[in-house]
């Protein structure tokens, strides 16, 4: 094992660490399985498995990380393909209505991200809920033990975050 | 809002979402929170909840496939860098991208390999990146891939490397056809004979595959990418967040040896492992350690034993199972010393095919009937005691004991035979060996005695007492000997 010290001690250089390998294995995947769907959960594991032992206490830890990674990883992919534009073409009525039945999801991401760093000043541990439900696409249960908590509570607090984060992106713009 | 009303509004949601339908709400609400701030707060954010629909219920890369497969290309056929004008895009990867190009001064094509960003952050990185290709450049040699240059223009890093035209071996075993067992023999030489050139020059490759491996179109294979696993993003370069000195996880899962997946030292026989991994697909089409999933693969590399190549594959050439298999060791010293080692044995002329199901068999029946005599031995010395007393007693003790202590070391061995990999039951082989002889010849001496001992009232019973003590002599000095190399010695004048 190496040692933890050459690691730096701060959070977000570990989530640069977890965005770069996420970047990699996805950009590994398209030249290996063209055509094939690339979920963020297979590759999030994969990241576990190269990158498992130091600086991740343990796999938890892990997960939290590579879940702001792939918030990262999938917002500024959404930005690069020009997500703004298309978010600003939506007029209010139009907005809400995709939003509820969830069909302009990459538009939206950087608006999320922004309501997303929101919560996470109030709510930290909302945010980071969502980013292993949403981001990561983990399940009820393995996000909740990821999170410490029982499955019925993280469901709890999912719906409550989900409402938080609707009334944000359906009610900042006029 | 203050941190205890949000506390408020968090716990009176989560018990509101809990409330059936129909109930009051909005005058539990009233009642509950008190105050109206979090009242209202409470109404709003259930109003929303309510209406939210499909937001957020789903994944996002569920609805949204394309997002991660996608990224943009880094440059468009016609671009000019330098004195390369690019052609089309070869691939992507870890190290970045890969794009067909013309030199335009030599006019011969080239393959481009421009790096990450990432990789390019300081001046330390890009020192340790000229190194690497420094060292790359010096392999050259008919198996490997050339490195021409390495150019830095503008901010791009770009490697610049022979151009083959051809498939990867990859491509050839998704095509689903399975090769002969000679141009098996004849690609294993190939490989094993690239590799052993560049051990000689100290390279490691450390991510070989059938991806790095390509067929040019002269019908010769050509490893891609050596020495420039190092250049992973980030991994091992000093100061980079990565560095996990000794044994960086680079690589591909799949390929990955032991000592690579637990951090532990990588030298020349971790890439005799991913040799061992390419050639048994190759031959197969199947991973040796096939699994549902990636971290099943990895438990199976850890922890389990391969698929034994000849239950696939009945048709190859000896020195080729021998190859995969010791290849496929765990313990780095189990395996080659050399990648050298492993040209030698496939340039000999095939050996005596090993018929391991039928010597096996005679050498566990062997076992079984010795432990079958130990507890005839016994008997016959509880007899002794009976007939003759005075001595009897102590040597029919000795003689238990030491059928106990025989017939726990074969039970150990007939048990490492079926649970062991080869390499880990030849050592148990080899530690036996000395007690084994030990715990015969004594219980055979024994025997002798007893049966002289008993000869003078009992002369049949006397004799065949004796016989008996001289049979198991014999057997453990002469037959097991030859049941067991029978059975397990695969090259001629191996230990």
């Amino acid at each position: 094992m190496s040692e933890p010290a050459a690691f730096p001690q701060n959070a977000d250089d570990h989530v640069a660490v977890v965005y770069d390998e996420l970047r990699r294995i996805a950009a590994s995947y398209m030249r290996r399985e063209r055509g094939q769907t690339l979920q963020a959960t297979a590759l999030v594991n994969e990241a576990y498995m190269r990158l498992a032992g130091a600086p991740f206490t343990d796999r938890n830890h892990f997960l939290g990380v590579a879940a702001r990674s792939m918030r990262q990883v999938l917002v500024d992919r959404a930005r690069a393909r020009g997500a703004h534009k298309r978010w600003a073409g939506l007029n209010r009525v139009s907005l809400t209505e995709s939003l509820v039945r969830a069909d302009s999801e990459e538009a939206m991401l950087p608006a999320l991200d922004e309501a997303l760093t929101r919560l996470e000043a109030a709510e930290p541990e909302l945010a980071r809920i969502v980013e292993l439900r949403y981001f990561v696409g983990l399940s009820i249960e393995d996000a909740a033990s990821t999170m410490q908590m029982s499955p019925a509570t993280l469901k709890r607090r999912f719906a409550l975050a989900r409402a938080w984060l609707f009334r944000e992106l359906t009610s900042l713009r006029t | 809002m203050t941190p205890a009303q949000r506390a408020r509004v968090r716990d009176l949601f989560e018990q509101a979402v809990e409330r059936p339908r129909g109930s009051d709400l909005r005058g539990w609400i009233t009642r509950e929170a008190g105050d109206p701030v979090v009242a209202d707060e409470l109404l709003s954010l259930l109003n929303y909840h309510s209406q939210a629909g499909s937001f957020l219920d789903a994944p996002l890369t569920e609805h949204t496939p394309g997002l991660l497969d996608h990224d943009e290309a880094r440059f468009q056929p016609g671009d000019v860098i330098g004195t390369y004008r690019i052609k089309r895009e070869l691939g992507r990867g870890g190290m970045g991208y890969v794009y067909l190009a013309t030199d335009t001064q030599l006019d011969r094509d080239v393959a481009l390999k421009v790096l990450a960003s990432p990789l390019l952050h300081d001046a330390s990185q890009r020192e340790r990146l000229r190194r690497e290709a420094r060292a790359a450049a010096l392999l050259s040699h008919p198996g490997i891939c050339t490195i021409y240059a390495l150019e830095e223009i503008g901010r791009e890093f770009i490697i610049v490397a022979e151009h083959i035209d051809g498939q990867s071996l990859r491509d050839e075993i998704s095509s689903g056809r399975r090769p002969s067992g000679n141009d098996l023999l004849h690609a294993a030489r190939e490989l094993a004979a690239a590799l052993a050139a560049a051990h000689a020059r100290g390279m490691t490759h450390r991510d070989l595959k059938p991806e790095n491996v390509m067929r040019a179109s002269n019908g010769s294979l050509k490893i891609l990418d050596f020495g420039l696993a190092l250049m992973d993003v980030g991994a091992d370069i000093p100061g980079s967040p990565r560095v996990t000195s000794p044994g960086s996880i680079i690589g591909t899962p799949a390929y990955m040896a032991p000592e690579q997946i637990n951090h532990g030292v990588v030298d020349a026989r971790t890439d005799l492992f991913a040799l061992g991994v390419l050639l048994f697909e190759y031959a197969t089409g199947v991973h040796p350690f096939e699994a549902a999933s990636p971290m099943g693969v990895w438990a199976r590399v850890l922890e389990g034993r391969a698929t034994e190549l000849d239950t696939l594959r009945q048709d190859l050439p000896p020195q080729l199972d021998l190859v995969v298999q010791r290849c496929l060791q765990k313990n780095p010293a189990d395996r080659f010393a050399t990648a050298a080692e492993v040209v030698a044995v496939l340039a000999q002329e095939p050996v005596r095919r090993r018929v391991e199901g039928t010597q096996v068999f005679w050498w566990r029946t062997h076992l079984k009937v010795v432990l079958a005599v130990y507890v005839i031995a016994a008997v016959a010395s509880w007899f002794v005691n009976e007939w003759q007393h005075g001595l009897g007693g102590p040597t029919f003790a000795l003689v238990a004991m030491l059928a106990t202590v025989g017939g726990m070391f074969r039970s150990h061995l007939l048990f490492a035979e079926r649970e062991h990999d080869r390499a880990a039951f030849r050592r148990e082989l080899v530690r036996a060996t000395l007690p084994l002889n030990g715990v015969d010849l004594t219980l055979a001496a024994a025997l002798f005695v007893e049966g002289l001992w008993v000869s003078p009232g009992r002369p049949i019973r006397g004799a065949l007492i004796s016989g008996l003590g001289l049979g198991i002599a014999v057997t453990r000095l002469v037959l097991e000997r030859s049941t067991t190399q029978a059975a397990f010695e695969e090259t001629p004048g191996a230990k």
